[in-house]
């Protein structure tokens, strides 16, 4: 596979993809941040109507989402309003979105000719490439989860830090694996906005898959198959536990799927 | 992966008389002088020693090219080529749009799988060793495609960064090949993007250079200065491999050219035979009868225009026109149909 570590270890390519992404990286985290203040925000607002609504079982509706009988207190609106949806899918598909462009671009506007004309490997252009993604991953993360403890100091709720600081760092093997998918995907095919547009196809298909097993347990084979169902952010922000086996599963999709792009970019032909 | 065969010279301290010697990296050989019998030891330097490359043997094969087939799906772009590029030497590789030039290229490489076929380069296999290969390789693509949200200064960097050597010839090559470096590439000319993609590939002092039509895009001024650079860089003892469509372009400053077409080599000449086949076309339109003229074998009638293909007896020729009133006149440099058509007329069209 010529993987040479001297060269990888000096993360030249991994640099510059952190370098090609501050922008991104910071429009994100601003956009997140921004979610965030308005979710935890509203809360206080919304705690009555949510009390009243608890009542009347018109939560029945959010039964695809775990945790959706909680909705009513902090932890459950958080786990709702931010945590199901907005991260998991939103974030999901932006972070997928971005990593299945990441070796398309280059085929499709035919850099890679001047990038693999130096002493290279495709699996260290794989390798850093993932690499390079993970900062702007841990920068929009972690100053979400920062401004979510800043607001909640603000507002006056309730919410045991070191379990919101679970959450974020189990969303982490999450929002890795589906940076493995897009860029599985990114090697498969050479145009950029194709290759997006299928991850984020996935990513959906996967909430969706998720969903349906939630709410019917004659579909939960599906649920097995959505990696959302291994990333469990309600049982970590209400109870602080890590879903162990979720979390393993996690890992392993994103080393298989590192591995397979790997292999498959490794016996393509660079055609431009 | 397969041990690095080094072909050395070594000379006799004694009776300076020089032997030939092969081995791996670092291998200690114990060598009897054949003529004087002096007994000696050479240890063969290691692949990384920057030295080593600079003395191996002029006629030492920088790339060596075997039965190399390339397909893409059910066509065949390159069919069973084999040359080599001999160290030092500026090595033509000249065929019409589509021949397969930049697919031996590409393939060279290791951008595309040879479905047949090996090649060497530095006597390393292209398969086993490439990322090692490229280390000592720099590259000109036939289509430049650069990351244009870069300033050139950040471009060159970026690559300096992953080459991890010293530029030694950037400054030389600033002087030659004018760059905006704080100006974003997406903002530069046609122009001054060859001139950049020129300047990436020789910065660090490659010890081969593959150009693949460099010269598409430089206006005719900087052609000129290209030529002259690439003339000096083959003085210093530097491979170069320079890919042309262009016939006068590769008769003016290669050693050696391989015409390639429809994927297969048709001819590997030395530029001095290369020449004598070539020469200028004259094309004229008489007002008398030309029935005479085109029945000369070198002579055809093309859309009214008389066409003769001459080689060093223009003085001749044109004298030969003098009884005839000439009502238009051109002479122009043979281009590669006219030598296709000269002489691989039989094999296809041009």
């Amino acid at each position: 596979m010529n993987l040479n570590f001297k060269q990888i270890l000096r993360f030249q390519i991994a640099i510059q993809t952190m370098k090609d992404y501050w922008k991104s990286t910071i429009i994100l985290t601003l956009l997140f941040c921004g979610m965030a203040v308005m979710y935890a925000g509203m809360f206080p607002s919304f705690k009555d109507m949510m009390v009243e609504m608890g009542q009347s079982s018109a939560f029945d509706s959010f039964a695809f989402i775990p945790g959706y009988e909680d909705m009513a207190t902090y932890v459950g609106f958080l786990n709702i309003e931010m945590y199901q949806i907005f991260w998991t899918l939103i974030l999901g598909i932006v972070i997928g979105f971005i990593a299945a462009s990441i070796i398309a671009k280059e085929i499709e506007s035919k850099t890679i000719d001047v990038l693999m004309s130096n002493p290279v490997s495709r699996t260290q252009i794989i390798i850093e490439k993932f690499i390079g993604l993970i900062p702007m991953l841990l920068i929009i993360n972690f100053t979400t989860m920062f401004v979510i403890m800043g607001v909640t100091i603000g507002i006056g709720e309730e919410l045991n830090f070191f379990n919101l600081f679970l959450t974020h760092l189990i969303s982490v093997p999450y929002f890795l694996s589906i940076i493995s998918i897009g860029i599985l995907i990114s090697t498969l095919i050479y145009e950029k906005m194709r290759a997006s547009i299928v991850t984020m196809a996935i990513v959906v298909s996967m909430f969706i898959f998720d969903s349906i097993a939630e709410l019917s347990s004659d579909f939960e084979f599906l649920g097995n198959l959505s990696l959302k169902h291994y990333f469990k952010p309600y049982k970590a922000l209400k109870f602080g536990e890590i879903d162990g086996f979720g979390t393993s599963v996690l890992i392993l999709v994103c080393c298989i799927m590192l591995f397979v792009s790997i292999w498959y970019f490794n016996h393509k032909d660079i055609t431009v | 992966m397969k041990p690095e065969i080094i072909l050395k010279t070594v000379k006799c301290p004694q009776c300076n008389n020089i032997i030939e010697i092969k081995g791996s990296p670092g291998k200690k050989s114990i060598l009897t002088c054949s003529k004087c019998g002096v007994k000696g030891s050479f240890t063969f330097p290691k692949s990384d020693d920057k030295q080593s490359k600079k003395t191996h043997m002029s006629d030492y094969n920088v790339i060596e090219v075997k039965n190399l087939t390339k397909k893409y799906k059910d066509v065949v772009a390159v069919n069973n080529i084999s040359f080599n590029v001999k160290k030092g030497e500026i090595f033509g590789f000249l065929g019409p749009n589509g021949a397969g030039k930049t697919t031996t290229i590409r393939t060279l490489l290791g951008f595309l799988k040879p479905n047949n076929g090996e090649a060497y380069i530095f006597g390393k296999n292209i398969k086993e060793n490439i990322v090692e290969i490229r280390k000592n390789v720099g590259y000109i693509p036939g289509e430049l495609a650069l990351y244009e949200h870069l300033t050139g200064r950040q471009f060159l960097q970026f690559f300096s960064n992953i080459r991890n050597t010293d530029l030694s010839l950037l400054n030389d090559l600033f002087e030659i090949f004018e760059l905006p470096l704080d100006r974003k590439i997406k903002g530069y000319s046609k122009g001054m993007k060859q001139k950049i993609g020129i300047v990436q590939a020789f910065m660090d002092d490659p010890e081969m250079v593959i150009m693949d039509e460099p010269t598409s895009g430089l206006d005719p001024l900087l052609q000129q200065k290209f030529y002259e650079f690439l003339k000096k860089e083959k003085q210093k003892g530097r491979t170069m491999f320079f890919s042309s469509h262009i016939l006068s372009e590769v008769d003016r400053i290669c050693d050696r050219v391989a015409i390639i077409r429809n994927g297969k080599i048709v001819a590997l000449e030395n530029i001095e035979t290369l020449k004598k086949k070539t020469g200028k076309k004259i094309r004229l339109r008489i007002k008398e009868d030309t029935t005479d003229i085109i029945s000369l074998p070198q002579a055809s009638l093309i859309d009214g225009w008389i066409e003769i293909s001459v080689q060093n007896n223009i003085d001749e020729w044109i004298k030969r026109m003098g009884k005839y009133t000439i009502l238009d006149l051109e002479i122009q440099e043979f281009n590669l149909e006219d030598y296709f058509m000269r002489y691989y007329a039989s094999e296809g069209g041009a």
